[in-house]
């Protein structure tokens, strides 16, 4: 069974949030970075029980500059056999569908995995479109998988529920919480990734159809008020005077 | 700040930028490893540390570490750590390949240790133990040893521990009475005591392995008379199968901190059938165990910067959120209509801060400073290889003692902020408090690493590491001159290094005519002394950096008032903890002796 994963970039969870050029570029000044967790923790992490299971080669890929070259170590650190990166700036979602899918259209891929959205931009769009572009299956938020021969079953998350559904290899999947358990980078593995194959391929040079005009910040929270446990009569005053709640 | 209890920015400054991890990696010893990909194991033990480690935290500190039926029971979290750090390969990284290792640096595998005692420092010692342990095997035992005992230490199913205390021999290794007695087959027989024992039971494994201090039947008195042995608690068969080696867990001891880390009092050859097998040269054993004790002061250090890191994050959150008080206005009146200002907006509370942060981030960068000698003790040659190795034993006891004995003024200072809340169990300020107190205990108490410093390292080779040390500092105080306003703190580092020149001349006669009791009476003053000018060499170099990196780029992607606050912390430092030095001086300076045994006995001076 081969597999590619497409894994994005985000900032790291708990970073500082601004933006310049009229609120239209994010500010990335002392902003660190990871991997997309929902790709790392569950795509990746599946892609590689599906090998391990089945055999097969895990691909990962990514639209991208140079400097994403780090979380695509990580990936191959994490266990991916060998990793893409196209060389070209990430603008739209459509732009980035249509890059991996003419990536993928070149190899002999059973299964395209990615996270159900990045956790900065939670487009969530991207896969839909690759399936699209490859005319194959979609399954969006799986959470768990069953792979036997070229049937996938597999569970989805639905509101206030799930959804089991079947289908055929090649198909489209993206990963929501509990397709997979995390796994950290051991240090073979982070000594074997600089040895394993990085391939930089040139763009086809699709042109974005989306451009982000702006970003705005929610308001800011008002402060916390800390209120003493013995002070139950404050408290009451509070949520009644203040904020209005009883 | 991802975390509360420490700042991975703040790590990947000191190894990537401060102090250079990659003049380490152009050797050849260590070219298989790059920035890139230690960075992803910082970041996998970050991931580790917040998700496994820091939420039991207080828990084991609620249910410690007990002794029932002739074992001792620990949080199971400990073994699911051990766990995790051998099948990451964590455990001796350090080490060669031949040895199983993946030859990380020290500097590297250090800050993996302070990420762990910043999250919980009931953990790590149980693997810090388990490597030290099958080093010492690895460096000084037989092939045979090695075959039989390190795979088995670094896949974890197997755990170390270092035994040397007995009841009437802490502070003084050489009153250790635990005896061998030689047998036919080699091994030997080993009866005694040992108290005190870190992880001497409790992890959920099949055998754990004592290197034990002990001596051989007929050995000279004192030190020179101490070998060391592997004495496993069950011992291996022909077949390979274990069997018991009557070493008793004969109790545990419950502590005030460090509830989770058990300590264990255990008996060898109550039966008259504990084996032991010698582990380098007879008689020697003292010194191949300053290995161990050696990276176990430095792991001490750490591990004191580490929950002092945790105790400090956790009071600038508090600080940051809590409301009380108001800011004085222009009369000096306050104007009770307004809201409360947060308690980070007093100059006292932001003393406080700072004092932490200046201890825990000078005290790390001191440790990081120690492991990076320890690397390049690995890969220089001659003179220079020869100076890393005597800094390194200059620096050391003081990369112990300042973490743990400033830790504390740290953690007390962050307790305060969290004012009466602070007292109470149900903030964790209290634990951070308890637990660092064990630092300046174990692995040499003060008392002893003061003596070690100024009565063997500093005059050692006639002061040769002294030397080296000055000149470091001048070539960090010449690297500050390039900027103006570092220059001013350049020229206070310089008149507190003269003041040490004075205490030296003036106390160094004393040891020459052969009066060591003047000459040592103070040495704790001594350490207080040059440790504080070591912290303050430690900010300037990161005044130093700080100010390159703001004219050029962070390396790491740090914003730019991660820098500013740098320069910031330095000038605290300058303004309130150096001048300390001058008090020292003027202690250590003044002939009359009020301690010294010929002064007063003891009956007098506290009657
Ligand atoms: C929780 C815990 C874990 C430990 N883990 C281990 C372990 O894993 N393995 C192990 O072998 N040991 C271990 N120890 C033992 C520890 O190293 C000793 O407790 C320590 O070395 C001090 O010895 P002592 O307690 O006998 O105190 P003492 O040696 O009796 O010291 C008492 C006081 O006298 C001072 N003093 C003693 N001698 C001198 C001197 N010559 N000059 C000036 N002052 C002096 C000391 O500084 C101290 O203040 C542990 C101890 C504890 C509490």
């Amino acid at each position: 069974m081969n597999s590619l994963v497409c894994i994005s970039k985000t900032p790291e969870t708990t970073a500082k949030i601004s933006f310049n050029d009229n609120n239209s570029q994010f500010d990335t000044e002392g902003v660190q970075f990871i991997m997309n967790p929902y790709d790392e923790w569950y795509a990746l992490v599946r892609a590689l029980e599906a090998k391990e299971q089945h055999g097969g080669e895990v691909t990962v890929i990514n639209v991208g500059p140079a400097s994403n070259d780090v979380v695509i170590r990580k990936a191959l650190a994490i266990g991916a056999d060998k990793a893409v990166r196209v060389d070209t700036e990430a603008n739209d979602a459509f732009q980035v569908a249509s890059e991996i899918a003419n990536y993928a259209k070149t190899g002999n891929f059973d299964l395209i995995y990615l996270g159900k959205e990045t956790i900065d931009y939670n487009g969530a769009e991207l896969g839909a479109m690759i399936a699209e572009l490859l005319d194959i299956a979609y399954i969006s938020f799986a959470s768990k998988m069953e792979v036997d021969g070229n049937v996938a079953k597999i569970e989805r998350d639905i509101e206030g529920g799930i959804e089991v559904v079947e289908v055929q290899t090649p198909f489209v999947i993206s990963a929501a919480k509990g397709l997979a358990e995390q796994r950290i980078p051991n240090m073979r593995g982070i000594m074997m990734a600089k040895r394993k194959p990085l391939e930089v391929v040139p763009s086809s040079s699709v042109q974005a159809k989306v451009s982000v005009k702006e970003y705005k910040l929610p308001e800011m929270k008002s402060g916390v008020k800390l209120v003493d446990p013995d002070n139950m009569d404050e408290l009451v005053r509070l949520l009644s005077e203040e904020a209005k709640v009883i | 700040m991802p975390n509360i209890f420490s700042s991975i920015e703040n790590i990947r400054f000191n190894i990537f930028e401060l102090h250079k991890i990659q003049d380490i990696l152009n050797s050849e010893y260590y070219q298989d490893h790059d920035e890139e990909s230690l960075d992803m194991v910082l970041s996998s033990v970050m991931d580790v540390a917040e998700k496994d480690m820091y939420p039991v935290f207080r828990e084991m500190d609620e249910k410690p570490a007990y002794y029932e039926d002739g074992k001792v029971i620990i949080h199971p979290a400990v073994d699911k750590m051990l766990k995790i750090a051998t099948d990451n390969g964590w455990l001796g990284s350090h080490f060669d390949y031949d040895d199983g290792g993946s030859r990380v640096p020290m500097m590297l595998s250090g800050a993996a240790s302070y990420i762990m005692a910043c999250a919980n420092n009931n953990v790590g010692g149980y693997i810090g133990l388990t490597a030290g342990a099958a080093n010492l095997i690895i460096t000084f035992g037989t092939q045979e040893l090695k075959d039989l005992y390190v795979p088995k230490m670094l896949s974890g199913d197997w755990t170390g521990t270092m035994a040397l205390t007995e009841p009437q021999a802490g502070s003084s290794l050489s009153d250790i009475t635990t005896k061998a007695i030689p047998q036919e087959d080699g091994s030997y027989k080993i009866v005694g005591q040992k108290i005190f024992i870190s992880g001497g039971d409790g992890p959920n494994v099949d055998n754990i392995i004592h290197l034990t201090l002990a001596r051989i039947e007929g050995a000279p008195a004192g030190t020179k008379g101490i070998s060391l042995f592997v004495v496993p608690k069950n011992r291996i068969s022909a077949d390979g199968s274990l069997e018991d080696n009557d070493v008793i867990t004969a109790g545990d001891f419950q502590k005030m901190g460090q509830k989770g880390y058990s300590t264990v009092h255990l008996s060898y050859g109550e039966k008259n059938n504990c084996h032991g097998w010698m582990v380098g040269v007879e008689n020697r054993g003292l010194a191949h165990m300053f290995q161990m004790m050696n990276g176990a002061r430095l792991d001490v250090g750490l591990t004191a910067a580490g929950v002092a890191t945790a105790a400090y994050y956790h009071s600038l959150q508090y600080a940051k959120e809590r409301p009380q008080g108001r800011k004085l206005s222009k009369d000096g009146t306050k104007d009770v209509s307004q809201q409360q200002t947060t308690i980070i907006n007093h100059p006292d509370v932001r003393r406080m801060l700072l004092l932490q942060k200046s201890v825990i981030e000078g005290a790390f960068s001191l440790i990081t400073e120690c492991y990076k000698l320890e690397d390049q003790e690995r890969i220089l040659e001659g003179e220079a290889k020869e100076e890393a190795h005597l800094l390194l034993e200059l620096l050391t006891p003081m990369a112990k003692t300042y973490p743990a004995e400033m830790g504390q003024v740290a953690i007390t200072n962050g307790l305060q902020i969290y004012g009466g809340y602070g007292f109470c169990t149900e903030f964790p300020l209290q634990q951070y408090y308890r637990d660092i107190r064990i630092m300046s205990l174990y692995e040499g108490t003060t008392g002893i690493q003061s003596l070690d410093l100024l009565g063997r390292k500093v005059t050692m080779q006639n002061g040769r590491a002294m030397q080296i040390l000055t000149q470091r500092i001048s070539e960090t105080m010449a690297a500050s001159a390039s900027y103006d306003d570092l220059k001013p703190y350049a020229a206070k580092l310089q008149a507190k290094l003269e003041m040490v020149q004075e205490v030296m001349t003036y106390l160094l006669p004393f040891a020459m005519k052969g009066d060591y009791e003047k000459y040592l009476a103070d040495a704790s003053i001594f350490m207080q002394m040059a440790s504080n000018i070591v912290i303050a060499w430690q900010w300037l170099k990161m005044g130093v950096a700080a100010k390159e990196i703001l004219l050029t780029k962070s390396k790491v992607g740090l914003a730019s008032s991660f820098y500013e606050s740098k320069i910031e912390t330095m000038k605290y430092y300058y303004k309130y903890e150096l001048p300390k030095v001058d008090a020292c001086k003027e202690i250590l300076t003044n002939p009359e002796d009020v301690t010294l045994s010929k002064s007063a006995e003891a009956n007098i001076l506290f009657s």
